[in-house]
């Protein structure tokens, strides 16, 4: 199971975003400064925008789910139950995973943004695709909404995530890393090697590394324990 | 046209011609090849013909019923395709300008902020639309009848609470009742040219010009 990048561009008046590469089965951390163009590519490779040029190759990849960046996006139902049920979900599981089972009946807009984003996200997981794209999954989400985030992520056992992000400060554990900045896709690798190739890698991270400590992955729990072995 | 005065008095005059007759449907739409942009002011071809669909639906309705489906049908094309022209036209700020020209800093300016929030209005349902037909694609939904009227509902609903939020967000910031502009208009000779064929054409379709010419004989 793969996507493949060929050489892909795509123009929109004075800004234009170019990248190649393979995303394999795994997590994928996408990260990049706000406007760096990791919206847009989260609209090509869910097929929501045509590339200009090059091709987006899917092999093995049987459903696909991107979630976007702003929950209210995704409204199409007057009430929270059939909203899930817009989904092709039961609302009683969904509802309990989101802890909002109190709200089946409300009106999905009088919901905040961080209960609507976990109502979003809650349904995206459940839907459990083949490849899952995933455009700032933590934002409008507080701490502890962003732990269970990553937990989601982390305990998806199969298939591709991609995750696209500017957080610095709850991450989940990832198996490659990607850069954007000025619309240019780069792949800095595998972790942990590319974690020190990471120029937008979160502040704890950069600060293990100042001590010379080589953390394993890029959780602040990963860097508390390179630095715990470094210390001794 | 630049003058947005006499693009509101042109397009008030032929629609009201177009309206009263197919006389004057026809004047208009000879009108609107002559002084428009034609194709270029239209809507997007789906929306265009979605909106020439739901007139033609009616007017097939009253002619099933004995009544004139077909005037109907030519007489409410020459409105849309004004009223297209007219808002492909139409810059931001442009109808608070008019009004507060036309009525003044009270009751004009008033009349203006409605009409501007109208307009944009239409632009934000027009992205609520593509937003919604994004969501159903990634939920695997195709748009059908079924579906049409709880989008419909959706999009009220939201205009609804766009509106509250504006009038509140109004108060907040301490609007009561008016306020001072000063609209500057520019108007070139095709302006003038263009309206004044617009106030005779309507003149002429709305007028019994047989009984005037019976009369003068």
């Amino acid at each position: 199971m793969k996507v493949a990048l060929e050489d892909i561009s795509f123009s929109r008046g004075p800004f234009t975003l170019r990248g190649s590469g393979t995303f394999d089965a795994g997590v994928h951390l996408i990260s990049g400064p706000v406007g760096s163009g990791k919206s847009t590519l989260a609209l090509l490779l869910a097929g929501l925008l045509r590339p200009g040029g090059g091709a987006i190759r899917r092999d093995g990849v049987s459903s696909a789910l991107l979630l976007l960046q702003f929950p209210e996006h995704h409204i199409t139902s007057p009430t929270v139950a059939e909203e899930v049920r817009s989904w092709g979900l039961a609302p009683d599981d969904v509802l309990a995973r989101a802890n909002l089972s109190a709200r089946a009946n409300d009106d999905p807009f009088h919901l905040s943004r961080g209960e609507l984003k976990r109502l979003t996200l809650a349904c995206t997981f459940m839907r459990n695709p083949d490849l899952l794209m995933l455009d700032e999954p933590f934002s409008s989400l507080d701490c502890t909404a962003k732990r269970m985030t990553c937990r989601m992520i982390e305990e998806r056992d199969a298939g591709i995530t991609i995750i696209f992000s500017h957080e610095r400060a709850v991450l989940p554990r990832v198996d490659t890393i990607w850069e954007m900045e000025g619309g240019t896709l780069t792949a800095l690798g595998s972790v942990p090697g590319a974690i020190s190739r990471w120029r937008h890698a979160p502040p704890y991270l950069a600060y293990a590394l100042e001590q010379g400590a080589r953390p394993e992955n890029i959780r602040l729990s990963d860097a508390q324990e390179a630095l715990c072995r470094t210390q001794g | 046209m630049q003058d947005p005065r006499l693009r509101l008095l042109s397009t008030a005059v032929l629609s009201l011609a177009a309206f009263a007759s197919t006389t004057g449907a026809v004047a208009a739409l000879i009108w609107w090849l002559v002084f428009t942009p034609r194709t270029k002011a239209l809507p997007r071809p789906g929306v265009l013909l979605s909106l020439i669909a739901m007139i033609a639906v009616t007017a097939l309705v009253s002619w099933w019923g004995g009544g004139p489906g077909v005037s109907y049908l030519v007489r409410m094309v020459a409105v849309l395709f004004l009223a297209a022209w007219a808002y492909a036209e139409t810059e931001e700020g442009e109808m608070l300008a008019v009004a507060v020209w036309a009525l003044g800093d009270r009751i004009g300016f008033e009349i203006g902020l409605i009409a501007e929030m109208g307009l944009t209005g239409l632009a934000v349902i027009r992205q609520d639309i593509d937003q919604i037909q994004v969501a159903l694609a990634l939920k695997g939904i195709r748009i059908g009848a079924r579906s049409i009227v709880p989008i419909a509902a959706l999009l009220i609903v939201a205009q609804i609470r766009r509106a509250d939020e504006m009038a509140r967000l109004l108060v907040v910031r301490g609007y009561t009742l008016g306020g001072r502009i000063c609209p500057l208009f520019r108007t070139d000779s095709r302006d003038i040219l263009a309206s004044l064929s617009a106030v005779i054409l309507g003149l002429l379709s709305c007028l019994p010009v047989r009984d005037v010419f019976i009369l003068l004989q």
